[in-house]
């Protein structure tokens, strides 16, 4: 990603309007919202953060998704895109043709406003045009090498078992009012030192790298677990079940860890690693999730969700 | 040399000198009776590779949610070195030598998914690809 400088005021008007229509009277994003955004051949998740009218031109100051701050950058209208289930097909599909997928924050139930207004929207298709063929021209120019390292770097492929579990799993809770029944066993600790003692035997030897990434899962998923693993129908339950200092990997199973691996990349990307050590540690994360994949009938259960009972309001109660 | 100014560090000149690894030579002898100039030279050697990868592997890193993955880095960065496994353990009294890790500040404020509650959601693809 190169060209993001702050002050490209002067210049911008001729680098990023390449195939852009001209100005617009309103602004087609704004700040906080979920778009998509093009960058070199691809379409990232993305987010709006800044919106300022510069020479009579709206830029907009997003950040992309699950990678790191570096990237953020000021872009104008025509390398955005509305975040509509039409655009994420598109996206779906410069994906494929790159022959590469990432995680992009997508999947958003809850999106109803899908074009800002009904001006507009001739325009914006417009733009939407022009901004593809603008991109495949940056792309021929080729700064997409930056982009296929860190592409790489960030991927963990989840195997499909677990992730048909994945979605069983936002079935249960977001469809069928279900929950996690709480406190689960085998809880997380449970299942990494499980998983460490069978690489031990199996390594004969104690991996202290392994136990490492192990922590760090462990780490990761306490801190991200009330931040952002939890689907808005639980929250009332977290605040039940995790009070003082208790941590989350005591009292939540699989089916929340097997969350963390959706968000690992977004995490991780804060992170700087060498690629050989990277690919390592992949292996073993990869290792991981096959070692849960094997026990899915003792990790996974169906039987592990129950009804919500406090949905209507009543809250807690039966401790007292 | 060698980085002696760290106040509360200790005995780090009492800890077990890593054997066999001498600088120059590629055979690998000299387990304890080395003599005390190479054993000077592999600290050295040490803490060269050390400060190396602290490039990569910031220390203020240790403080905070990427505490283990980035100990795990070094790890694996010295291990890679000198050919030999780093435990979690050595890496950090070797890191003691420079830092009170303990005083640092977490840059954790610094990540902002980790500052704002947000739903989980699964991505679209997941749902795509269920069609299959």
């Amino acid at each position: 990603m190169g060209s993001s400088s702050k002050e490209e005021t002067a210049s911008d008007g001729d680098t990023a309007s390449g195939g852009a229509s001209p100005s617009n009277d309103g602004r087609l994003f704004s700040e906080g919202e979920r778009v998509l955004a093009y960058h070199g051949p691809r379409v990232y998740g993305a987010k709006v953060q800044k919106v300022e009218l510069r020479k009579k031109e709206w830029k907009y100051f997003v950040h992309y998704l699950g990678w790191n701050k570096n990237w953020d950058e000021w872009v104008s209208a025509d390398r955005l895109l509305k975040h509509t289930e039409e655009n994420l097909v598109k996206q779906k599909a410069l994906d494929k043709k790159q022959g590469v997928e990432k995680g992009t924050k997508s999947g958003r139930s809850a999106q109803t406003k899908t074009r800002s207004s009904a001006d507009t929207k001739a325009e914006k298709d417009d733009t939407k045009n022009n901004a593809a063929k603008g991109k495949k021209r940056k792309n021929e120019s080729g700064n997409e090498k930056d982009n296929v390292s860190a592409e790489k770097l960030l991927k963990i492929q989840i195997p499909a078992t677990l992730k048909k579990q994945l979605i069983d799993d936002w079935e249960n809770i977001t469809q069928k009012d279900k929950v996690v029944k709480l406190p689960r066993s085998p809880n997380v600790d449970d299942i990494l030192s499980k998983y460490l003692e069978l690489r031990t035997k199996k390594d004969g030897m104690i991996n202290d790298s392994v136990g490492e990434i192990l922590k760090g899962i462990r780490c990761y998923f306490d801190k991200a677990l009330p931040v952002m693993l939890l689907y808005k129908k639980e929250r009332r339950q977290y605040q039940e079940a995790i009070v003082d200092d208790v941590s989350p990997s005591t009292v939540y199973g699989a089916e929340h860890l097997l969350r963390l691996f959706v968000k690992f990349p977004e995490l991780f990307s804060y992170v700087n690693m060498e690629e050989e050590t990277w690919t390592r540690m992949q292996q073993t994360l990869l290792d991981f999730l096959k070692f849960l994949q094997k026990n899915q009938s003792n990790f996974l259960l169906s039987s592990a969700y129950e009804s919500d009972k406090v949905s209507d309001g009543k809250g807690k109660g039966k401790d007292d | 040399m060698g980085g002696r100014n760290d106040e509360g560090g200790g005995g780090k000149e009492k800890e077990e000198e890593q054997d066999g690894m001498s600088v120059h030579s590629p055979c690998k002898a000299l387990p304890s009776s080395a003599s005390s100039l190479s054993k000077e030279q592999s600290q050295v050697e040490l803490e060269l590779r050390l400060l190396e990868a602290l490039e990569i592997y910031p220390p203020v890193k240790l403080r905070g949610i990427h505490r283990h993955f980035v100990l795990y880095g070094l790890m694996e960065y010295l291990g890679r070195s000198f050919d030999r496994q780093f435990t979690a353990d050595e890496v950090l009294q070797l890191l003691d030598r420079f830092y009170n890790i303990e005083m640092l500040k977490s840059d954790d404020e610094d990540i902002d998914i980790l500052n704002h509650e947000e739903d989980f959601s699964l991505p679209q693809s997941y749902f795509e690809k269920e069609e299959q």
